[in-house]
């Protein structure tokens, strides 16, 4: 290398995909799952992953994902086998326990016993919500490569389930006070068990230095205290107004907290304890494409809605009121609304989450990129249940 | 054919600058740079691309190797950046964007795909309904009337109530009406609930009946009914639906299946449909033995009380009519085929003599107006 001053050598990501081409394969892939009846969401989902991967490049080099959509078919399955025993029986438990949650509560006791079962409730499954987070990060980096080498993570996601439950526990009672250290320590438990190759990676830092993203979550709730105080002396519009702007502070400023701690924790991780990184993303880039790709989206899709609805009115009118079975008559509706739902889809990854991406990858940069050679491959991972519980679950997010 | 790589070992990540050949028997491509111990072959019938790869002017290569991957593939890769050379790979080798599979793995998908179909069908067929019915049983009395009455609250919201009791019909005159024919349907018999029979101001042609005791009846069934006697005929077979406990056993088992349907099928695009389909054809079949028995139950109980069942077959005569030439497939049907539950009580009507009348005509006039004097 040329670079022999003291200066380390450095890269930044580079993001090629365009807004065209992602949202062509969407939409063909989003047609293809719809007339398989939804199997071939698993196919969809990797074709996108591929894109992405394959899109996003560091030193020249791009990134490969190497999943397929037949183990995340066959991995679905197998969470289907274990998830419809576990389900069926805690749902119907819960919902013979809980019938009483569909009367009004008539004392105090009741109310208690009330929200008590719908908490019970939410325990059952999330457990199983987080091990299926893990796991799907898991399968994720398993299958990404760079420069022919794997990525990988260590079984370890019933650990995380359980600091998950803790740590959401300790932030819930304490208000929200405790969210950094949760935010902290779940991604600490997640990077210190990340590997590149034989190279591992590791989250240094504090988690009371969060508390700086997490700002503006502050100063939203000051508007709504003072919303409170006008309320209490009864300046009633004066309140409203200050609970206006306390919420919509609130809204921007969690995504201020995701954006500053992702900041945070980037810069305080390394890989193989000589290469570290620097995430530079900003809050009103990431704000701005939502809301211009949100309003895009909404007129593109208002105008072929209303197209469609109003090509299709006429065969639905037919309906005869006295049906006894509506079943088939919900059909014609609910084909616009999966097409209209394809097309949103392709749109929003299009011009919502590719944007984005693209900007948290080309405000990154990586130092000390000379270390990457002596990196060496490490074994191949199964891929456990190929993320089919977050599948089955439904919990996969955008991509 | 020649040009120049990026060579990837997928032993270490060091980048290895190389020239791509065709060996002299143009069998294979030879890969060989200075930084690479000694030339690597690809068999060209190995050579394989990445798929979907973002950027049209580069191609990925790799070769198809045995190894413990998710797919067959030499952890190598070699990057392509020159058109010609990417031009030719994809003129010559038909085999390129190949996903090769290995050899056991159509059973693999036929193991799981039973495994899962197995479970699920299991649970919806077996195992829930077996707890429903045991559920329904051990239900304590006042939760399942708390529930009931929340559930034709819903009912009265989605036929275009504003809030509880916003349709309820009660004209004094037509409340003792219906009062006399529940008395006389239900004298002497063993209901297990206190009965709270409605009527709903609204014109569909239907009844129903909620956990707990709860029946309703629609201003249209009135209307529209040949006499009182279909009437009693439709409010016996309600009230059947009451003593079997139907309504709970089909709520305890809809949250369950409806649960275990959307896990299956998932992902809304396509899914939607096929969940909507499912649940039509479970519960059909659930439904359809408990429709049965519920006819049975009504016949049995009009015949009983003196009360000829003719009624009940001309309202089964009407429901046809209303449907009109829009026939359901019986799989998807909730209920019966209309033609022989018809047959059924016009034969049983036929074996029947002395009948009365259920209610008086005075009587009968009352329950039709009891909508009158609403807004």
């Amino acid at each position: 290398m040329e670079n022999v001053s003291t200066q380390p050598s450095a890269a930044g990501g580079r993001y090629l995909g365009q807004g065209a081409d992602i949202f062509k394969l969407a939409l063909k892939t989003g047609f293809l799952t719809f007339i398989t009846l939804g199997i071939y969401r698993f196919w969809a989902k990797t074709r996108v992953r591929k894109f992405i991967w394959s899109s996003t490049e560091l030193e020249g080099t791009r990134f490969e994902y190497t999943g397929t959509g037949l183990e995340k078919f066959l991995g679905f399955l197998v969470a289907v086998v274990i998830l419809a025993i576990y389900l069926g029986i805690i749902q119907m438990l819960l919902f013979f326990f809980g019938i009483s949650l569909f009367r009004e509560a008539q004392s105090d006791a009741e109310a208690i016993a009330q929200s008590f079962a719908g908490f019970i409730t939410v325990l059952a499954v999330l457990p199983v919500i987080y091990f299926a987070v893990y796991r799907a990060r898991r399968y994720k980096l398993a299958r990404t490569r760079w420069r022919s080498i794997r990525f990988g993570m260590e079984n370890a996601a019933w650990g995380y389930a359980m600091r998950a439950l803790g740590y959401g526990f300790m932030s819930i009672i304490s208000l929200g006070i405790l969210m950094p250290l949760a935010t902290f320590k779940l991604e600490k438990y997640m990077t210190d068990r990340s590997w590149f190759g034989d190279a591992k990676f590791e989250q240094h830092g504090r988690w009371t230095r969060l508390y700086g993203a997490m700002k503006h979550i502050f100063i939203g709730l000051g508007w709504l205290l003072g919303a409170a105080v006008f309320a209490a002396i009864s300046a009633t519009p004066l309140a409203a107004i200050l609970g206006f702007i306390g919420c919509f502070w609130i809204i921007i400023g969690s995504v201020y907290y995701n954006v500053h701690s992702f900041r945070y924790l980037t810069a305080n991780k390394t890989l193989g304890g000589e290469i570290t990184f620097k995430a530079e993303p900003f809050t009103s880039t990431v704000v701005l494409t939502y809301i211009g790709g949100s309003i895009a989206i909404a007129l593109l899709l208002g105008t072929l809605g209303a197209i469609i609805a109003a090509s299709l009115a006429g065969p639905a009118m037919l309906a005869p009121e006295a049906m006894l079975d509506v079943g088939l008559i919900q059909f014609i509706p609910l084909l616009i609304y999966i097409i209209v739902l394809v097309v949103a889809g392709a749109m929003s990854l299009a011009m919502i989450v590719q944007p984005i991406i693209r900007h948290y990858v080309e405000t990154l940069a990586v130092i000390n990129t000379d270390a990457f050679g002596q990196i060496a491959q490490r074994a191949s991972d199964e891929g456990a249940d190929a993320e089919g519980f977050a599948d089955a679950l439904d919990i996969g997010g955008a991509i | 054919m020649r040009g120049r790589g990026r060579f990837f070992d997928g032993l270490t990540a060091a980048q290895h600058e190389v020239a791509v050949t065709l060996t002299e028997d143009g069998l294979a491509v030879k890969i060989e740079g200075p930084s690479l111990k000694a030339p690597l072959h690809w068999p060209l019938g190995d050579l394989r691309a990445t798929q979907d790869h973002a950027d049209p002017y580069q191609m990925i290569l790799t070769r198809k190797a045995e190894t413990e991957d998710e797919s067959p593939r030499d952890p190598a890769r070699l990057v392509i950046d020159d058109a010609e050379m990417i031009a030719w790979l994809k003129d010559s080798r038909p085999d390129l964007y190949r996903a090769d599979v290995r050899s056991g793995t159509g059973k693999k998908i036929l193991r799981n795909t039973g495994l899962a179909l197995g479970a699920v069908a299991l649970m919806l067929f077996v195992i829930l309904p077996a707890m429903a019915n045991t559920l329904a049983r051990i239900i304590p009395l006042e939760r399942e009337v708390a529930f009931g009455k929340s559930i034709t609250g819903q009912m009265e919201r989605f036929l275009g109530g504003t809030e509880i009791g916003d349709l309820h019909c009660n004209a004094p005159e037509g409340v003792a009406a219906l009062q006399a024919m529940t008395a006389t349907l239900t004298d002497g018999e063993d209901i297990g609930y206190d009965l709270n029979v409605l009527v709903f101001d609204h014109s569909m042609t239907n009844a129903f009946a909620a956990p707990g005791g709860q029946v309703v009846l629609l201003r249209g069934l009135l209307e529209d009914a040949p006499g009182p006697d279909a009437v009693a005929g439709v409010l016996a077979h309600e009230i059947a639906h009451v003593v079997y406990r139907d309504p709970t056993r089909v709520a305890l088992r809809t949250v369950g299946s409806a649960g275990l349907l959307s896990l299956l099928i998932g992902d809304v695009t396509g899914g939607a449909v096929m969940v909507l389909l499912a649940e039509q054809v479970l519960n059909s079949s659930y439904s359809r033995d408990a429709e049965t028995q519920a006819d049975t139950y009504a016949i049995d109980a009009l015949t009983r009380v003196g009360v000829s069942t003719d009624g009940f077959a001309q309202f089964f005569d009407l429901i046809k009519e209303l449907q009109g030439d829009i026939s359901i497939p019986e799989i998807l049907a909730s209920h019966p085929d209309t033609d022989g539950r018809s047959a059924r009580s016009a034969e049983n009507a036929a074996t029947q003599s002395n009948t009365r009348q259920i209610i008086t005509d005075a009587q009968w006039v009352a329950l039709q107006s009891i909508c009158d004097g609403r807004g």
